[in-house]
Parts: C-alpha cells; sequence; structure tokens
C-alpha cells in the first residue's frame, strides 16, 4: 500500500507539471488583463513544434528553442489580435485553437518528422518539471515583490487609471502574452517529451484544466500550483485505480476518466466565488 | 473614402497562412478551393451531404447566439449534443413509431438542457466562469458517451463501437426524396425555430430582457430584469437546442451515434454564432457558410488532402470577422 501511494505521489508530481507551467501562463496573461483560452493551442502548437524540431535535427537545445518560439509567436498573435483589432478574448481564443489544432492534425499526417515511431531528441520529462515548480516560486516573487509585477497587477486591475499614471497596457500585455507563450511551450514540450512523438490533439484539454486551476486559485501563483497539484492527483488516482475493483464491484474507466474534469467542476461550485478575478480582465 | 487597412491586412494575413498551410501539405491551393466548391455546392449529391451538416450547425449556431445575447459563452454545445443524441436514440429505439420520434425528439432536448443547467448554476450563484465549467461538462459528457457506447447501448453485432440502428417508423420524413438529393423535414424545423426565436427577440419583453442582460448587467439589474434567473434560463435553453441538433440528427439523417458523433459541430456553433454578429436571422446563412466549408473539406479527403484544413479555416474565418466586428463596434461608441 505505501508502496502504491509513493507511485500515486510521483506521478501526481509529473502529471501537473504540464499544468503548472499553463498556468503559469495564464496567470502573467489574465494578470495583465487578457483572457486566455488560447493555452492549450499554445501548448499544442509547442508540442508539435518541439517533437518536429527534435526528429529534424536531433538536438534537444533547438527542439526546445522551436517549441518556445512557437508559443512565443502564438502568443504575439493572440497580443495583436486583442490589443490592436480589440477581438473579443474568448472568441479569439477559440479562433487560434481551432486553427492550431486543425494545422497540427493536417501536419501529423503529412509531415514524415511526425510520422516517425523512434522517440524525437527532447530534454527529459524530469527537466522541465523540475523548471514548473522552481518557475512557480520565481512568479510568485516576481508578481509580488517587484516592480514589474506590480505594472503587471495595475493594468490588470484597471486599465485606464494605470494610464493615467503613466503606464502603457498594451505594451505590458504584449510583454505577458510573451512570457504566456515560453511557459506554454515549456509545457506544450514537456507534454512531447513524455513519449517523444506527437499526435493530434496531444494536449487534450489540459489547457482548459489549466485555466480552471488559475481560477481555482483565485489568479495567484501559489495556490493555482496547489490546485494543479489536485488536478495532478486525481489523474495520477485514474491511472492507479483503472481497471481495479473497488469492493468488488468493476466500475468503468471511463468513470476515472472524467474524474479530474468532474473535480474541477466541483470545486469550481464551491470555491469559485470566493476568488476576485483581475477586475480588468477582458477589457482593452 | 477612406480604407480599413488594418483589417485588409489581417484580412491578406489569414488568407496567406490558409494557402500556406495548404502548400505544407502538398495542395495547390487553386486547385483545392475549386474541388471544396464542386464537392460542397456543385452537384445535388454534395447538396444533399452539406444541407445534412447544416442541420446541427444552424442547431448549435443557434444555442450558442441565444447564450452570447445573455452575455454567457456557450463552449458546451459539443457535450450537449451528444448527450442530447443519445437519449433521442435510446428513445427511438425504445419506441419505434412516429410517436417515439416526438418522444425522442423531447428527450434530446430535455437531456441537452440538463447537461448546460449545472453551468448556468454555478455561474449565476456561484460566480464560476461558464467556459470552464462548459469544457468540463464536455470532456465528462464525452466520458459518459464512451461509456455507453462501448458498454450498455452497443449494438454487439457489430465490430465498431456504435449504437442499433432506430425503426424506420421512427425516421423523421423526408421533404424531398429525388436521389441522389434528398432532404429530410429536420432542417426546416431548426430554421423555423431561428425565425421564431428572431420575433420574439424583438417582439416579447422577456427578449427585451435577454438582450439588456447581455449588454449590460448592471443596468439591466437596477431596471429590474433578474439577472440570475435570465442567465439560468439562457444557459438551458442554449443546452436544449444544442440537444435538439443532436436529436435531429439522430432521427434525420444517422439514425444511429457512434464515437465521434458530434464531429466538432458543438465547437462550429460558437463560429457560427460569432459569424452571425448581432442578427439571429443571420445565423442561417451564416451555418450554410460553416456546412459548405466543412462539407468542402472533409470531402478533399478524397484528393489526399488530410482532415483539420477546417478548423484552421474555420479558427481564421471566426477570429477575422470578429476583428470587423470589433471595428464596427468601437466605431459606434
Amino acid at each position: 500500500m505505501t508502496n502504491d501511494m509513493m507511485q500515486v505521489l510521483m506521478s501526481t508530481v509529473v502529471l501537473s507539471g504540464p499544468l503548472i507551467l499553463a498556468a503559469l501562463g495564464g496567470l502573467f496573461s489574465e494578470r495583465s488583463g487578457v483572457i486566455n483560452i488560447a493555452l492549450e493551442g499554445k501548448m499544442l502548437g509547442a508540442a508539435c513544434t518541439a517533437v518536429f524540431i527534435g526528429a529534424q535535427t536531433g538536438s534537444p537545445l533547438l527542439s526546445l528553442i522551436g517549441a518556445l518560439g512557437a508559443a512565443v509567436i502564438i502568443g504575439l498573435i493572440h497580443a495583436v489580435l486583442t490589443q490592436v483589432y480589440n477581438v473579443d478574448h474568448i472568441i479569439s481564443g477559440m479562433g487560434l485553437n481551432a486553427s492550431i489544432l486543425g494545422a497540427t492534425t493536417l501536419f501529423a499526417k503529412t509531415l514524415p518528422q511526425l510520422q516517425t515511431d523512434e522517440a524525437a531528441a527532447i530534454f527529459p520529462s524530469s527537466f522541465f518539471w523540475t523548471m514548473a515548480f522552481v518557475l512557480a516560486g520565481a512568479a510568485a516573487l516576481y508578481i509580488a515583490r517587484t516592480r514589474g509585477g506590480l505594472h503587471l497587477l495595475a493594468v490588470g486591475n484597471d486599465p485606464d487609471k494605470s494610464r493615467q499614471m503613466g503606464l502603457n497596457p498594451v505594451k505590458i500585455r504584449f510583454k505577458s502574452l510573451a512570457v504566456a507563450g515560453l511557459l506554454c511551450g515549456l509545457s506544450g514540450a514537456l507534454i512531447a517529451s513524455t513519449s517523444g512523438n506527437f499526435v493530434p490533439n496531444m494536449t487534450d484539454g489540459r489547457g482548459y484544466i489549466a485555466l480552471a486551476a488559475l481560477i481555482l486559485g483565485g489568479w495567484r501563483a501559489i495556490p493555482a500550483l496547489l490546485a494543479c497539484l489536485l488536478f495532478g492527483f486525481f489523474h495520477a488516482l485514474e491511472l492507479m485505480l483503472q481497471g481495479q475493483p473497488i469492493l468488488g464491484v468493476d466500475l468503468p474507466p471511463e468513470l476515472w476518466q472524467s474524474l479530474p474534469y468532474a473535480a474541477a467542476l466541483i470545486a469550481l461550485a464551491l470555491f469559485a466565488g470566493h476568488n476576485k478575478a483581475p477586475a480588468g480582465l477582458g477589457r482593452p | 473614402m477612406h480604407l480599413p487597412w488594418k483589417h485588409i491586412w489581417l484580412t491578406l494575413a489569414a488568407f496567406a497562412l490558409i494557402w500556406l498551410a495548404l502548400v505544407a501539405v502538398g495542395a495547390y491551393p487553386p486547385e483545392a478551393f475549386r474541388e471544396m466548391i464542386i464537392r460542397s455546392v456543385g452537384k445535388p449529391a454534395a447538396w444533399r451531404e452539406t444541407l445534412f451538416q447544416m442541420t446541427p450547425l444552424l442547431a448549435t449556431g443557434l444555442a450558442v447566439f441565444v447564450a452570447l445575447r445573455a452575455g454567457l459563452f456557450n463552449i458546451g454545445a459539443e457535450g450537449q449534443l451528444m448527450v442530447g443524441s443519445l437519449a433521442s436514440v435510446a428513445v427511438a429505439l425504445a419506441i419505434p413509431s412516429a410517436f417515439g420520434m416526438i418522444l425522442a425528439i423531447v428527450a434530446g432536448i430535455v437531456a441537452g438542457a440538463l447537461w448546460a443547467l449545472p453551468a448556468g448554476l454555478i455561474k449565476a450563484y456561484r460566480g464560476g466562469h461558464e467556459v470552464i465549467s462548459t469544457i468540463m461538462l464536455n470532456s465528462i459528457g464525452m466520458a459518459l458517451a464512451g461509456w455507453l457506447l462501448a458498454g450498455p447501448m452497443r449494438n454487439k453485432l457489430q465490430e465498431s463501437t456504435t449504437t442499433a440502428a432506430i425503426d424506420e417508423a421512427a425516421y423523421i420524413p423526408h421533404v424531398v426524396d429525388q436521389m441522389p438529393f434528398r432532404m429530410n423535414l429536420s432542417l426546416i424545423i431548426v430554421t423555423l425555430i431561428t425565425v421564431g426565436f428572431a420575433y420574439w427577440l424583438k417582439r416579447s419583453v422577456k427578449g427585451y430582457e435577454l438582450s439588456l442582460v447581455g449588454k449590460n448587467p448592471i443596468a439591466a439589474k437596477f431596471s429590474g430584469a433578474a439577472l440570475k434567473k435570465v442567465t439560468v434560463w439562457s444557459m438551458t435553453a442554449s443546452g436544449a437546442l444544442a440537444g435538439l441538433g443532436g436529436a435531429l440528427m439522430v432521427l434525420g439523417d444517422e439514425h444511429r451515434v457512434y464515437m465521434g458523433f458530434s464531429g466538432g459541430y458543438g465547437f462550429d456553433g460558437l463560429g457560427v454564432a460569432m459569424l452571425a454578429g448581432g442578427s439571429p436571422i443571420a445565423v442561417v446563412p451564416s451555418a450554410f457558410l460553416f456546412a459548405v466549408i466543412s462539407q468542402g473539406s472533409d470531402s478533399l479527403a478524397q484528393i489526399q488532402i488530410p482532415k483539420g484544413l477546417n478548423g484552421v479555416l474555420l479558427g481564421l474565418i471566426i477570429i477575422v470577422f470578429a476583428a470587423y466586428r470589433a471595428k464596427k463596434e468601437t466605431h459606434h461608441d
């Protein structure tokens, strides 16, 4: 039993890695006032690029740079759409997700680099999930303790007033979305690193779970990290309990699969009302 | 005249991306576009398929539109449609008659509504964002569908995970049946509902209240609109429409439910509603355009262009149109 417990704890850490990185990306973006439904698309784009470059060049470093670059470019496109064109944040996010899902599915079936059985050269997963914990601490300190962090909070809370104080909300949001891109890039590369291959829609909605964790964490780094660990724990539990009868009853695997989502839904119903969203979220 | 260069650039950039995606997968773009048109509206058989696809697109498009009017994003139409279709096929299998068909439509509507209800309640009474809750409900709905289709509702005689086919007595009747073209009543049903909704929105107090809540919730609250109630019932009505779409797909066209049945219609509904802008009647031509693109790019598989292109196309169209719409809105201010 203790062996099982250890295993669940280990896989909780591993499985919550992509969630933590993406939730931190969401933190920077939403704290600056941009609703980020597009975490999912950025992660998927990064995962696809990581595998493509890793397979093409055999260099894990270039693969990482490629993944980060792809996610930052998508992040900057997101910034242009929401800040320059004033496109609704949720609509631009869904549009980006649909396009990226479509494009990566298309590439997965046509590019030979994405079809090999050999694992592409990507840094080991442990590198990424260690980064996840380090960066969560760094993000919490940056936002609470530095001038840049306070500017970020100010712009997200009241763009009009911060404009009067001499800040440039659009510029800060561009930077935040670039940082969000970097973090989603790490998250996508982590997802790609576990198998080294690309499968269409391999992020499997984890960008949305990360966003739910961010909301449950009240748009704060450490509570969001804890929420991600909770979702990771449910996912780990799912993997362990699948196929094992509970009290003599065989439960279907789909029940366990829906566990993290049901947990997110219940948590949203129980706790969301207590958390305050950044007041300027979604505003120009 | 002052040309909107900023938006012309965006349109060209989107077009360039589509071009690049086609070239990257080894297709010649003009040829691909021509094939898309021919295979969606070029032949009677193509029209038949396009109009089949238009039914769920119009239902989910209207579903998203109704919620959007109240300021809510229903990303959950996909799950609501799937749950609705499962309820509908279960009833139609149990009661194989025209009466069963009517009951099956009702079952689809009710199941879709119930699947949206938690999102409405969480938003109204707990302040939890509907985008997250509807996405979670999608995943749970898909898991439920996976379980039902692999276990209790599976047709054991078949190798793939599908339910048994419903009896012909429970089919929605055809209005035109001259193969290769045929069309059943379901598209007409959804179109009439859309027209009725447009009229209701314009002429009734409740309809006005709905729009008011969407436009300015604080003003709506002060003028006496029951904010929470409107949130709950508009989300529920939205789910009901998506569920109706699932029921009509089962009874009119597919006659069974299988894994992957919903095929992204729920997500496309968001694009359909966006493209329609502020007008409910515009949901009809918008759904038609999406059906053409969807059918066109589906059939491109026959000339070795794999699936995925319609995601790129529809995603970019949503973005470009939303940008034009945002421009119009800022000009009005």
